[in-house]
């Protein structure tokens, strides 16, 4: 049997240093090319890579269309959804979810994208406001199944980035993502959110809310046409673009193994800069950010580190301190909350019976300060950072 | 030819007096049922002869005719086995009709003519007792069950033909000896066997002090179950009434083992694969107590309590209300008893590891959003009391102190539940739990510390509507475990420390 993979592979090793970066002049321009763009976007099986190779042998996407077609490229299942392919319908969807597509040589089309030397996005889905080349861009990303602290972390992070108008980027999903989102829109600032799936599939279902006023108050952009839906293998591809948007990219919290550390290596990769904040030893959570500073990221304690490091205000985060205004008990108390503990286990250490050391916490926790985790007591941002408790 | 005895059929819980006559007249031999037998009744159409014959008594070769009254009344079970056998052999003149009156009879016949174990026979006993009757004979099986209803004589006779004996004045029935249970309830569990958990040690002290239902959420092994088996021995004991009750449902439900009254609190632990019927109560032909009606007066404890079916679960509100429950069925409409403290486990998540600080959770977010959804709906409103048990490191474990033994901590809940009945006599309630929510504000009596936390803790959005009147009626009860005329700052902080933020997931309301 023919195997169109081998050729593939085969063709891409002969074109590694030669395949220049970007795309064909003329590439994605005028209306015949964009529609055989929007046919190209329904391909499932061909990678944006030997698209890219393809685009530099053949000069257009009208070429590359008639080469899938017939069959010098791509695979058998990928003739069949050029030839289902409908350009006018996709428009159509399209348009129904105020999408827009972007060629690789419209206007619009963020020249970071060119930074991928191999697999640049040849065509682009947006949504919401217009993708400008002039602020800064941060990628905060981290574990979709967080702690209360990660996601406090995050959204501080988006906060004070948005705060100062440097857009955030990240993917959507759960946990740090979603945090991050929020902050920046609670920052009054931009949230750029990357998706795995088409404009109109907003997944996690739960986070539809957020992803549509991230449409609305920043914008959304996919490489996948409307109605596709999110598959697991879209995320690591989708993270690549994440990466490629930002002069730098902070992880929060991830796992072992995680989509994170995909993230970091196109950071790597891509020439970005790299932040992570660490977190307990013990704590799985913290192997991605752990693993990444021991290989040379820069560790930040919050948002302050970052925004020093990036260069947009000079002085690094102070140590931490009490909250300001407690009173003896209360400071014993917050002070016996190094680690997270058991209330039992605070009243020794405050030497308080534990009604009392009860009442305490409850009040510290009133005032932001603490937080009950699965039956335990532990600091949270705010209580950490010694904001005023008042 | 006709005789006439009293029988008792029970329905539900309760014994209903049934008069059965018998007549024997001419026709082919036959016997036949008139005045709404129910299936167990029918039955005995085919076990009365032989049993009668093979007792040395005679069974007549002649048409006889039972009818069995009131006629708008199914009779059901058993236990009129022997008052129809007695009908007959009444009106066969084979014992004096004399001795007939003033007396009541149950008991299930076998075909030898041995009289077999009958579930119901307190219920009997309590109907007999009340309609002024002065005599039961039972099974001498169930006999020390009879023998707890004052002002009967109770007798237990082995056969039907020990029975024919009694009532000739032939035999005697040997004294019936109460071995009435030692009042040492929960013997063989104390909570001083839970090491660590202060939290849960104590919230389990204020449900049984306030009668409060509770919520455990935490990780496999963390200790739900142990906990849970250990709120009946902090319980007040039962009372002499209670424990009638208790028993006379166990009796209903075929589950008492001849061992005079129950004085241990029950503790039912239906897995979560329970049908309706096993929850709440039902059956086909027989209307059977369910687990709800099993833990009258005790704790029923739901582990795994979101992998109950829905309706189960909704079906437990009417006893959470009422303390009682209604079964309707083809075969007719009864009610048990079912006032029980509800304790509910859970799982944080599928996987059973969220929030735990040194093993991760594996679990999809969108799973535990499911997961959690199934934990929400109209009955955790009922529940006052949540809590996450976290699972302990081994340093946290020999780092506790033993608790305290479960006898101090009962001393300190039968007091607390005094003040309350003193306390709330004229509201027609009996604690704090079951205070409709406007009265709870009024109870709680804060004094201005309290009013001034209470104040913070709805500002910074901690408490909502009904989480606020759990809020108070806990701390109600935590000021009641103390003897304090008014809830202190202390009072409701701890209160406000048994619910649970579920603010772990993105998008998630706090559940408390």
């Amino acid at each position: 049997m023919d195997s169109p993979v081998r050729a593939d592979a085969a063709a891409e090793h002969e074109n590694q240093d030669v395949v220049p970066p970007g795309y064909p002049a003329g590439f994605g321009v005028g209306k015949g090319e964009r529609d055989a763009l929007l046919c190209l976007s329904t391909l499932r099986g061909i990678t944006p890579r030997r698209l890219h190779t393809l685009a530099w042998e053949v000069g257009s996407a009208r070429a590359c269309v008639g080469a899938i077609r017939s069959g010098r490229a791509g695979s058998a299942a990928d003739r069949d959804w050029i030839r289902a392919a409908d350009a006018t319908a996709i428009r159509g969807q399209l348009a129904a979810c105020n999408g827009r597509l972007l060629g690789p040589h419209d206007d619009r089309y963020p020249a970071a994208f060119t930074d991928l030397l191999h697999d640049p996005p040849a065509w682009l889905f947006a949504r919401g406001l217009v993708l400008e080349d002039g602020p800064d861009r941060v990628a905060v990303v981290g574990a979709r199944k967080c702690s209360s602290l990660g996601r406090e972390i995050a959204h501080d992070i988006g906060r004070r980035l948005g705060g100062i108008g440097v857009q955030v980027v990240s993917g959507g999903a759960f946990g740090i993502d979603a945090a991050a989102h929020r902050g920046a829109l609670a920052g009054e600032g931009t949230s750029i959110g990357v998706l795995g799936s088409g404009l109109d599939v907003l997944y996690p279902r739960s986070s539809a809310a957020l992803l549509l006023e991230i449409a609305e108050r920043g914008m959304l952009i996919s490489e996948y046409p409307p109605g596709q839906r999110a598959e697991p293998h879209h995320f690591p591809a989708r993270n690549r673009l994440v990466v490629a948007l930002s002069r730098a990219v902070v992880v929060v919290e991830g796992a072992a193994r995680s989509g994170s550390r995909i993230s970091v290596d196109h950071a790597l990769d891509l020439g970005r800069d790299v932040f992570a904040v660490p977190g307990p030893v013990t704590s799985p959570l913290s192997e991605t950010p752990h693993g990444i500073i021991r290989d040379g990221g820069t560790l930040i304690r919050g948002a302050d580190d970052l925004l020093a490091d990036l260069g947009y205000v000079s002085a690094l985060a102070a140590d931490a301190v009490a909250p300001s205004g407690l009173s003896d008990v209360e400071f014993r108390t917050w002070r016996a909350l190094a680690t997270t503990s058991l209330p039992d286990g605070i009243a020794r250490t405050a030497g308080l019976a534990v009604p009392d050391a009860v009442t305490v916490l409850i009040r510290l926790e009133l005032r932001g300060l603490v937080r009950g985790v699965g039956g335990r007591y532990e600091r949270t941002l705010a209580g950490a950072l010694g904001a005023s408790g008042a | 030819m006709y005789g006439r005895v009293t029988g008792v059929t029970v329905l539900g819980v309760g014994g209903h007096l049934v008069t059965v006559e018998a007549f024997v007249g001419r026709g082919l031999p036959s016997l036949m049922f008139t005045g709404l037998p129910g299936a167990a009744v029918n039955d005995a159409r085919d076990r009365i002869r032989p049993a009668v014959e093979n007792s040395g008594l005679e069974w007549p070769l002649r048409r006889v005719v039972v009818n069995l009254s009131p006629g708008n009344l199914r009779k059901e079970g058993a236990g009129m086995d022997l008052p129809i056998a007695m009908s007959v052999l009444g009106a066969t003149a084979q014992v004096p009709a004399r001795a007939l009156t003033d007396v009541a009879f149950s008991g299930e016949l076998s075909l030898k003519g041995e009289l077999l174990p009958t579930p119901g026979v307190l219920s009997v006993a309590i109907a007999a007792a009340r309609a002024g009757i002065g005599t039961v004979v039972v099974p001498s099986a169930n006999a020390v069950e009879a023998a707890q209803v004052d002002g009967l004589v109770v007798v237990g006779a082995a056969s039907l033909e020990e029975v024919a004996g009694f009532l000739r004045g032939t035999w005697q029935a040997p004294r019936v000896t109460h071995r009435r249970a030692a009042p040492t309830p929960g013997a063989s569990l104390d909570l001083s066997e839970m090491r660590g958990q202060h939290q849960a040690r104590r919230a389990l002290e204020v449900a049984a002090a306030g009668g409060h239902n509770m919520l455990m959420v935490g990780a496999p092994g963390a200790g739900k179950t142990m906990l849970a088996r250990r709120l009946p021995t902090i319980l007040p004991e039962l009372s002499r009434e209670e424990a009638l009750e208790v028993t006379q449902i166990h009796s209903v439900a075929g589950l008492l083992r001849g061992d005079g009254l129950l004085r241990e609190r029950p503790f039912r632990a239906p897995h979560h694969s329970v049908s309706i019927a096993g929850l709440l109560g039902g059956g086909a032909a027989v209307l059977r107590p369910g687990e709800v009606s099993l833990a009258d007066h005790g704790v029923l404890f739901l582990d795994e309590f979101n992998e109950f079916r829905r309706d189960a679960v909704e079906g437990l509100r009417q006893p959470l209300e009422d303390g009682r429950v209604v079964v309707t069925r083809a075969v007719g409409s009864v009610e048990f008893p079912a006032r029980f403290t509800l304790v509910a486990a859970a799982n944080p998540c599928p996987c059973g590891y969220d929030g735990d600080p040194r093993k991760g959770c594996s679990c999809r977010p969108d799973r535990v959003q499911s997961y959690r959804a199934k934990l929400s709906g109209p009955l955790l409103d009922r529940i006052d009391l949540r809590l996450r048990i976290p699972r302990l490191t081994k340093d946290e474990l020999l780092g506790s102190e033993p608790g305290e033994p479960s006898a101090i901590v009962r001393d300190r809940v039968q007091m607390a539940r005094e003040r309350q009945r003193h306390r709330l006599l004229d509201l027609g309630v009996t604690c704090n739990a079951h205070l409709p929510g406007p009265l709870a504000r009024r109870e709680a009596r804060l004094d201005p510390a309290a009013e001034q936390l209470l104040a913070r803790a709805v500002e910074s959005m901690a408490l909502t509507g009904r989480g606020f009147d759990r809020g108070l009626k806990v701390a109600r009860t935590v000021a009641d475990l103390e003897g304090a005329p008014s809830v202190s700052e202390a009072h409701l902080a701890e209160a406000l420390s048994y619910r649970i933020g579920f603010g772990e997931q993105d998008g998630l309301a706090r559940a408390g």
